[in-house]
């Protein structure tokens, strides 16, 4: 009997496709720091061989993290956009919407460190909770307004300027440590599960409408303003507070080096504690969904299940991988760097790590997937990771720079940087203004924030000048910056590109 | 008059892995094809692979390329193209062709009429358009009928209806395209079991049309080999 093509015994499935778009992700980070540990910075065995194990952890991490994400997150996300909708109502929208917007920032981990740090560096000033709590209002207003946008087609670009602007002001009466704080804050909200969750329901909402060109539009700029949400909550705190004077941070992480394999006993607790957290309130939405509004049949709702196990053991891997692999392989590169004395090197490897660093981010990976998927094709995925990991390795570099030359200030970056991607925002075509303003948040995840971080804060650890949260808290803020800006050059070069040159 | 027969419109199209469309547009214009269109869709569920099956992992991306050609060129071509892209082997992508009636808009095709039907076709190509999340219910029962698999691709309809608006967002249905590839002789029992899963009899349930395919290539029966 004649088969209509087979499609996908184990070779061509989709564990087979996600694994090979993983491997293309991890294996440039890994290359990088094995052609380091060769050349300029030998690293310890155990060290290495730690960061290799971490590495394959990452690589199925990732992998079964994003098969659920496919089967758990992303659907969930998009029916609950589409349902809100289709409500029609505009009172149920709200309160929905501010509801998902505020229990899913609550348990973002990286928030949750995040504000953590806070406290315990400013010696209990700034109230970590409080600090949660303020976030996670400012990102259910905020997502409220990102979703409203779309259904009642507002200009993206209008609003960011309008929230920049606001944002500008607001940064001339708070303390600048506030400032770096908020920006901070809004990469660290914007976490590995929030982006495909946040993508879907604009995906879900936006895919309803009538014309392809609004839909693409309106796919994007979600998370933009999420972040936004974050920034303008964090700066408003901090410019109702009266005191807020900064007392120099504990060291950050202590160097565990008993035994190869201890660190990953020490990591496991953590990990785990943080994918439960992470995942949590999304397995909580969707069993409220589930109870209260759409019965799922008996064979989605085992998809879900399926899809959740795969994304909750995929996060734990690949969480397990970066903070004991990657971590300490960082700060020594860093480190080593900045011993050597010749700043050139460290500034250089700083670039490459932020180049090959975002390309193993899983948020990048669900972003750049959706941007195939909403252009049909048209905007391609490498063009999109290419322009992301040159933003966010100039970055890096920027930041590096900044280590060794006292003077420089992170706002000394942020200012011109989000004037140019305001600026640019007037010329690029629309569906770039929304996804370059997105990449922005998403190139911020678990693999900058430990492993390039680390890098920075082991440079600014050898250099007697540099100060370790200004200078690693800066960072966060430039990887969220950069892509904005090369992104939307990316668009200018397709628009230049695309025009009709005759027949 | 067999000239003008070989200057008749034929559509080409070719079903290949994601990220390889790019590589058979190409392909196709060394080969002499002015330019072609590409759009995503994704490979069914396989039911071939019971342990992939369990674990919910069968389906992957596709990309699907329409090449509108003279007969001529697309015969010329399609075997060629096929053996590049090696689509005698499994998973490599399928390719076939099939007859059309008219093109117009393009000013390489005089307005050319095509024939109704290809001669002795072997293939027919079952379209079904549902709406969203049904498609899973076409490929079942295709399966049913001895099918192993086919092509998703996500539509939107515009019904004659009068579109609906919510807030300020006009809306339009949302639908599926499903393309099956059946050897003639099994069309009818494959369309009879789809349109009584589907009760397509009953109206807003979904549409279904057949297309005679002049000759298909990357088609394999069970053992892998190549069936012609």
């Amino acid at each position: 009997m004649t088969v209509n093509r087979g499609y996908g015994d184990f070779r061509r499935s989709a564990l087979l496709e996600k694994t090979r778009e993983v491997l293309y992700s991890v294996l440039p980070v890994t290359l990088i720091v094995v052609l380091l540990h060769a050349t300029l910075t030998p690293l310890e065995t155990a060290v290495l061989v730690r960061f290799l194990v971490g590495a394959l952890l990452v690589v199925f991490g990732l992998t079964f993290f994003l098969l659920g994400v496919d089967r758990s997150i992303a659907p969930l996300g998009d029916l609950i956009g589409e349902r809100i909708v289709r409500g029609n109502r505009l009172g149920p929208f709200v309160i929905v919407v501010f509801i998902l917007g505020f229990v899913l920032t609550l348990a973002e981990p990286g928030l949750v460190i995040f504000s953590g740090q806070i406290e315990s560096s400013t010696a209990g000033r700034i109230d970590a909770f409080a600090l949660l709590m303020v976030v996670s209002i400012g990102i259910g207003a905020f997502l409220v307004l990102a979703l409203l946008r779309i259904v009642f087609k507002l200009a993206l670009y209008k609003l960011l300027v309008l929230l920049y602007t606001l944002i500008l002001i607001l940064g001339f009466f708070a303390e600048p440590e506030f400032v770096v704080i908020a920006f901070d804050a809004s990469g660290a909200t914007t976490g590995v599960l929030a982006v495909p969750f946040l993508l879907a329901i604009s995906l879900g909402i936006s895919r309803l409408d009538r014309s392809s060109l609004s839909q693409e539009q309106s796919s994007f700029g979600t998370i933009a303003l999420v972040s936004v949400g974050a920034i303008l909550a964090v700066m408003l705190y901090g410019t109702f507070r009266a005191d807020t004077a900064f007392i120099e941070a504990p060291s950050n992480h202590e160097a565990l080096n008993d035994g190869v394999f201890r660190v990953y006993l020490h990591t496991l607790s953590d990990a785990l504690f943080e994918t439960v957290l992470v995942f949590f309130p999304l397995f909580f939405v969707f069993i409220v969904v589930q109870l209260f509004f759409i019965e799922f049949d008996p064979r989605r709702f085992q998809r879900f299940m399926g899809g959740f196990a795969y994304g909750f053991s995929g996060l734990f891997l690949f969480l397990l991988g970066v903070n004991a692999g990657f971590l300490e392989v960082g700060s020594q590169i860093g480190g080593d760097l900045a011993a050597s004395g010749v700043y050139v090197y460290s500034i250089g490897v700083a670039f490459l790590l932020g180049v090959v660093a975002v390309i193993a981010e899983p948020a990048v990976y669900v972003l750049t997937h959706q941007v195939e998927d909403v252009t049909s094709g048209y905007v391609s995925r490498a063009a999109v990771l290419v322009a992301l990991s040159i933003g966010v390795g100039l970055s890096v570099a920027l930041a590096a720079l900044r280590v060794f030359i006292e003077p420089l200030e992170v706002w000394h970056y942020l200012l011109p940087g989000y004037a140019l991607a305001i600026g640019l925002g007037y010329f690029t075509p629309k569906t770039f203004v929304g996804l370059a303003f997105d990449g922005g948040g998403v190139a911020t995840g678990p693999v900058i924030a430990t492993f390039v971080l680390a890098f920075i804060h082991g440079a600014a650890d050898q250099v007697a000048s540099a100060d370790l949260i200004r200078d690693g808290f800066g960072m966060i803020a430039m990887v969220a910056m950069m892509p904005i800006v090369t992104l939307q050059l990316l668009g200018l070069i397709f628009q230049l590109k695309s025009k009709k040159k005759g027949v | 008059m067999a000239q003008q027969e070989s200057l008749r419109p034929e559509l080409l199209c070719v079903i290949v892995r994601h990220g390889m469309g790019g590589k058979v547009l190409r392909k196709g214009k060394q080969l002499g094809f002015k330019g072609a269109t590409i759009f995503l869709g994704r490979g069914s569920k396989d039911y071939k692979s019971r342990r992939l099956h369990k674990f919910d992992l069968s389906e992957s991306r596709k990309e699907i390329v329409l090449i509108l050609a003279e007969r001529r060129t697309v015969e010329e071509t399609i075997g060629t193209l096929s053996a590049h892209f090696r689509f005698d082997r499994p998973h490599h992508g399928i390719a076939f062709r099939m007859p059309i009636s008219e093109i117009q808009g393009s000013s390489q095709f005089a307005n050319t009429t095509g024939e109704k039907g290809g001669k002795n076709p072997m293939y027919k190509a079952i379209f079904v358009i549902v709406d969203r999340g049904r498609a899973e219910d076409v490929i079942d029962a295709a399966y049913e009928a001895g099918q192993k698999g086919g092509t998703i691709i996500k539509a939107r309809g515009a019904g004659a209806h009068e579109t609906q608006k919510l807030f300020r967002m006009e809306i339009a249905p949302e639908k599926e395209v499903v393309l099956l590839l059946v050897k003639v002789e099994h069309c009818e029992h494959v369309t009879a079991s789809i349109r009584k899963r589907l009760e397509l009899d009953k109206p807003g349930n979904g549409l279904l049309f057949t297309q005679e395919v002049t000759e298909a290539y990357g088609l394999l029966s069970e053992d892998g080999t190549e069936k012609e």
